[in-house]
């Protein structure tokens, strides 16, 4: 019954590591979270009068929810005796962001097909980039339970502002509403997302909870 | 293996350790061989900060550490030193949802415990620590008394040469501490094992060596007989319930009021 009686040992340990960063829980809700997208993206288009960016409330706010599910993810039980390990962290670290990202952004941009200069699957994958990597930064210095605040954050901003309009200093600040092919808003999400997962590769989530001490 | 360069497994001179503007360690020079060594001393004394040091788990502010052979500020001797390294830290999380086998294995996997060793050492661990029958129990349905014997179990699952617990005995039952320390003594004859205890019982039966810390340096050094005969010769009858408590509260008494650290009490070696 024990994953541990089975006969590959390095499959048992990485589902070790897998379920000590509650990687099923995260996978899944990334997995859910592709379909809901899609119906909420279809249903913003049968309503009466769908503008060009009918879909950019799913838009701007499917990739904050996928993003602080992979955040609060990102949280150690046992900082403290992680830091025994042997090994350097950073790759572990690294590789868990990169292919939480990439299956993120692919599965959310299937959801909303079409539409590339506008609102559809670039804009999706973009978006997903930076949340990720502002919600990694925030990981990284405020520690992962709180991760998803400063997107959270930063979002409600960008609506609060109305800051829709393509192009100026709108596409480097107010990234998540810009269309798909806005240079200047990949710039910014890109940087983030370098950004957020060097810091995190590098220095872990901030320590919290039992005997953490700063 | 490491007799060729020193007989110290662990050597630290001028070790400073500082949090924000508290100074846990004050350039505290130390040595230990093979054997169990007892760390005493009050609460922030600094015991704590010294393991988090010689677990490589905290930088030190300044000063050298010396770990099975090499300094540790090197990464590739770092990497050696935490393969041969077992630590209990005071407080631990574990992973909710986790075994006690599933527990020490992960660990076991982190310190790089050939894989196929790995099964039979994380049963052996669990067995010494009198887990057994509770090895696929989930450790959140644990007592804190069989949480801190799963920590241990990690602790000496890769078999280490050095050993640092601490407060391995807190939450121990009487019954439990008597094998634990048993289970030390055992662990002392081939491994370089590190105690910070407020239970001075522990270090009188597991002990070859104590050491006293208080406000961040060494007040005292030498065996347990001879901290217990510092009480008689002192007279300290007010303090404690035995002659260890007595001489403990001895040390701390002549180091703080200010012979610390000068000839006889042992602060260098």
């Amino acid at each position: 019954m024990s994953p541990l009686n089975s006969n590959s040992p390095l499959n048992s340990n990485l589902l070790l590591y897998a379920r000590s960063r509650a990687l099923p829980m995260t996978i899944a809700v990334l997995v859910a979270a592709a379909p809901a997208t899609a119906w909420c993206a279809d249903w913003l288009l049968t309503r009466s009068d769908p503008g060009p960016r009918a879909r950019l409330p799913v838009l701007v706010l499917a990739p904050v929810l996928v993003a602080a599910a992979i955040g609060v993810g990102l949280y150690s039980h046992g900082d403290e005796l992680d830091r025994t390990a042997v090994r350097p962290w950073w790759p572990r670290r690294g590789w868990h962001l990169l292919l939480l990202t990439a299956l993120a952004a692919g599965l959310l941009a299937v959801a909303v097909p079409g539409e590339p200069q506008a609102y559809g699957a670039a804009a999706m994958a973009r978006n997903v980039l930076g949340a990720v990597g502002v919600t990694a930064l925030g990981a990284a210095l405020i520690g992962a339970r709180l991760s998803w605040l400063p997107m959270l954050v930063h979002t409600s901003a960008v609506f609060l502002a109305g800051q829709a309009e393509p192009g100026g200093s709108g596409a480097v600040w107010a990234w998540s509403v810009q269309p798909g092919a806005q240079r200047a808003a990949w710039g910014t999400a890109v940087a983030l997302f370098a950004a957020g997962t060097c810091l995190y590769a590098l220095r872990g989530a901030r320590p919290e909870g039992p005997g953490s001490r700063r | 293996m490491t007799s060729a360069v020193s007989v110290h497994s662990v050597s630290i001179h001028g070790l400073t350790v500082r949090h924000r503007r508290t100074t846990a360690l004050d350039a505290v020079d130390l040595s230990f061989g093979t054997g169990v060594h007892g760390l005493l001393g009050p609460n922030g004394a600094g015991k704590t900060s010294l393991i988090r040091v010689l677990a490589t788990v905290a930088p030190p502010t300044a000063g050298r550490v010396e770990l099975l052979g090499g300094d540790i500020s090197a990464p590739t001797h770092r990497t050696s030193v935490r393969r041969r390294l077992g630590y209990l830290p005071q407080e631990f999380g574990y992973y909710p949802g986790f075994t006690v086998r599933e527990f020490v294995a992960y660990m076991a996997w982190l310190k790089e415990v050939p894989r196929a060793k790995a099964p039979a050492a994380v049963e052996r661990a669990v067995a010494r620590v009198g887990l057994a029958d509770r090895i696929d129990a989930k450790v959140r349905t644990l007592s804190g008394g069989m949480v801190r014997r799963a920590g241990i179990a990690q602790a000496i699952v890769n078999d280490p040469e050095l050993l640092l617990l601490d407060e391995p005995t807190a939450g121990l039952d009487p019954e439990q501490r008597v094998d634990f320390r048993a289970l030390l003594r055992e662990l002392g004859r081939t491994a370089t094992v590190i105690v910070s205890t407020h239970l001075v019982e522990d270090v009188a039966a597991a002990c070859s060596e104590v050491t006293v810390i208080g406000g961040g340096r060494v007040a005292y050094r030498g065996t347990p007989h001879a901290l217990a005969a510092l009480a008689a010769e002192a007279g300290a009858e007010d303090f404690g319930d035995n002659p260890i408590e007595r001489g403990y509260a001895v040390a701390l008494r002549h180091h703080r009021s200010g012979l610390g650290g000068s000839a006889g009490w042992g602060a260098g070696r």
